[in-house]
């Protein structure tokens, strides 16, 4: 008999704290379709994503019932289309990208990832136009997610890329302003980008995998917050830091284990492989699902105050120490997301002026991701982006771990004034970049900046 | 062989499984199996036993209560096959059924019916009343051609109205969330009495 206990605490993990299986995420390799030919390589995307995937979402809701586990969203990450299409012009793309918009449609997906260029050390003329087509596919396709990994620690950071990525972020802005510059987030720059990232925008299938793949993306900020919160209400003494880690450790295992479930069962229903469980804590504007609220349950009551890298930083190492023990299969991010606008708590602490976006970057330098969906002002020049997207692509490049940037130049709009994406993009008020437009020369030299010292391990 | 299964309560005092199984012993038994539980200060056994010759279930009962005078047991002994029938849900599997909220009268006769009427096979059940909260959890074979969401919608058609939620879950779930060892998919047993785990 299980105990009555276990089973109201994995019950009330779902009923009460929202605990779900944010992403079943398929990887699709797509090189198989590579062809000379436009027409025949996107009739070649069509037949093998629904060949794959026809059945994913049937699967998610077998597997929902059976287990009682909500399952978000279902999405399908490809191969990086710079290199299935490296022979193709502009246009080629353009005609991917809209494949891929349609196809997903039609097999009840949510959102494709893998639009992507590899370019940390170079780029090829394919990785090139990709970049350049990317502001019309993100303001005129729907469903189709775009990343450009720029820089690795073992070969660095690729200068002409981040400058010319800084214009693509200007270009999809613009086109996309009657929607706060939109386009832009669902492209994600990439500091050591994750082969198997479940998560959008940012995943797709790399290099090395299989020909499919189920990745799970599970969640759950709610769940460890209410741990947190109960250890801090009901412990007859003020707990410890250690004992607090020990208790986000704890919770993590039960929600990677749940992950490692789903994906496994979904896997094997579809007769493909399982790869990994990605157990990032990502929150939603919902209240009671953020990562802030975590923070501010640590006792961090002013969020981007004095306190808010350390916490983070002690919650990010007790997620991922939970999610090993948990599972041989943890992968992807694993870690704590600081998506702005997505996090009512964060949200709500830029409004009040405590978090700014220095103290982001601080922060991005212990957790999972970077600066993600941050709105900044639309007058921004492109090179101060870039540069931006530089300094936080060297913190990951530096620390070897994967740091991103999702930020939103809002057109029209200043610092301080709203900018609102909608849904579980949410919304938050434009943060001001310090002593922005001074960065010109600096990215303008371009060329690459070398592989750390560290990155000599061999 | 000859088996029987006996039944014992008592208000909870310490000793009272001593008093029973040395009672067994004494006639010649060996003990298969045994559960034991307590609630709300009342003690409760089940036992399975086997005995060399076969024997009058009421000269057990007598010895049993007589052992165990000092408890003022309650006792019930039944001869049972030595091979049982086969369960009632065969090529089932097992799923946590779990039932919250208003407590009234004739919850759990409702929830009961509604799971006999789909051949439900209940194996293990705790419920209680914490004033007006009622909790429900119980561990039920479904057979293999009813979904589990069939279960829940009758459970919740059942409880609308009597302010109940159900939620039906397979037991793997609880399983990944409560054990170190590997993850199972799958079926973790195909009867009651098995303990089949599908690779991964």
């Amino acid at each position: 008999m299980h105990r009555t206990e276990d089973v109201l605490a994995t019950l009330g993990m779902v009923r009460q704290h929202k605990l779900d299986v944010r992403t079943v995420t398929m990887g699709v390799d797509l090189y198989p379709c590579a062809s000379p030919d436009i027409n025949e390589l996107c009739d070649r995307i069509r037949a093998r994503l629904t060949k794959y995937a026809g059945r994913l979402r049937e699967v998610c809701v077998e597997v929902e019932g059976r287990y009682g586990i909500p399952i978000v969203n279902r999405r399908i990450a490809v191969s990086p289309i710079a290199g299935v299409a490296a022979c193709h012009t502009s246009e080629g793309y353009l005609a991917v990208a809209r494949t891929l918009d349609e196809v997903v449609a039609e097999v009840g997906v949510d959102l494709v990832g893998g639009f992507t260029a590899l370019v940390q050390k170079g780029w090829t003329d394919g990785d090139r136009r990709l970049i350049e087509v990317l502001p019309e596919v993100l303001s005129t396709t729907k469903r189709v997610c775009a990343s450009v990994n720029v820089g690795t620690t073992a070969a660095g950071i690729n200068m002409d890329a981040i400058s010319l990525l800084g214009h693509v972020l200007k270009d999809a802005a613009e086109r996309t302003r009657s929607h706060d510059g939109f386009g832009c987030a669902k492209l994600v720059i990439f500091g050591n980008a994750p082969n198997d990232n479940p998560f959008m925008a940012g995943a797709f299938h790399g290099v090395g995998e299989p020909d499919c793949v189920i990745n799970i993306g599970v969640s759950g900020p709610g769940v460890v917050k209410a741990a947190v919160e109960d250890l801090v209400r009901n412990a007859p003494l003020r707990p410890t830091l250690g004992e607090i880690a020990e208790e986000i450790k704890s919770t993590a295992f039960r929600v990677t284990r749940v992950g490692e479930l789903i994906g496994r069962e979904v896997a094997a229903r579809l007769g493909v492989a399982f790869g990994i469980v990605d157990l990032s804590l990502a929150p939603t504007p919902q209240v009671g699902d953020s990562v802030g609220e975590i923070l501010q349950a640590m006792g961090v009551k002013r969020l981007g105050g004095p306190g808010s890298t350390a916490a983070l930083a002690l919650l990010n190492d007790a997620v991922k120490k939970g999610g090993a023990f948990a599972s041989s299969s943890v992968g992807g991010l694993s870690g704590a997301f600081v998506a702005v606008s997505e996090d009512s708590a964060l949200a709500a602490a830029v409004e009040s002026g405590d978090l700014t976006l220095a103290k982001l970057e601080a922060m991005t330098a212990v957790c999972s991701v970077g600066l993600d969906m941050i709105a900044v002002p639309g007058d921004t020049d492109a090179e101060t982006l870039s540069a931006l997207i530089a300094d936080e692509v060297a913190i990951g490049v530096i620390n070897h771990k994967t740091t991103a940037v999702r930020i939103i130049p809002v057109p029209g709009k200043a610092a301080g004034e709203r900018a609102v994406f909608g849904g579980l993009f949410g919304e938050m008020i434009i943060l001001p970049i310090h002593a922005a437009g001074g960065s010109t020369d600096f990215v303008r030299h371009g060329g690459r900046i070398p592989a750390p010292l560290s990155s000599l391990r061999n | 062989m000859y088996n029987y299964v006996v039944t014992v309560t008592a208000a909870d005092r310490v000793g009272i499984v001593h008093s029973v199984t040395g009672t067994v012993r004494d006639e010649g038994g060996n003990v298969l199996e045994l559960s034991q539980t307590v609630m709300r200060g009342f003690f409760t056994i089940i036992l399975a036993a086997e005995f060399p010759e076969r024997l009058d279930p009421r000269v057990l009962e007598a010895a049993i209560i007589e052992k165990g005078r000092k408890y003022k047991l309650t006792v019930a002994v039944i001869e049972a096959e030595a091979n049982p029938a086969p369960s009632p849900v065969v090529n089932g599997e097992r799923f946590i059924l779990t039932v919250l909220g208003n407590d009234n009268p004739g919850n759990i006769h409702g929830i009961a019916g509604c799971l006999a009427e789909r051949g439900v096979n209940i194996v293990d059940l705790h419920a209680r009343a914490d004033g007006p909260i009622f909790s429900l959890v119980m561990e039920a074979f479904l057979p293999q051609d009813l979904s589990p969401g069939d279960v829940r919608v009758a459970l919740e058609n059942f409880g609308k109205g009597l302010g109940l939620e159900a939620f039906v879950q397979h037991e793997n779930i609880f399983l990944a969330t409560t054990e170190t060892g590997p993850v199972r998919v799958g079926a973790t047993s195909n009867s009651p009495e098995g303990a089949a785990v599908a690779p991964h």
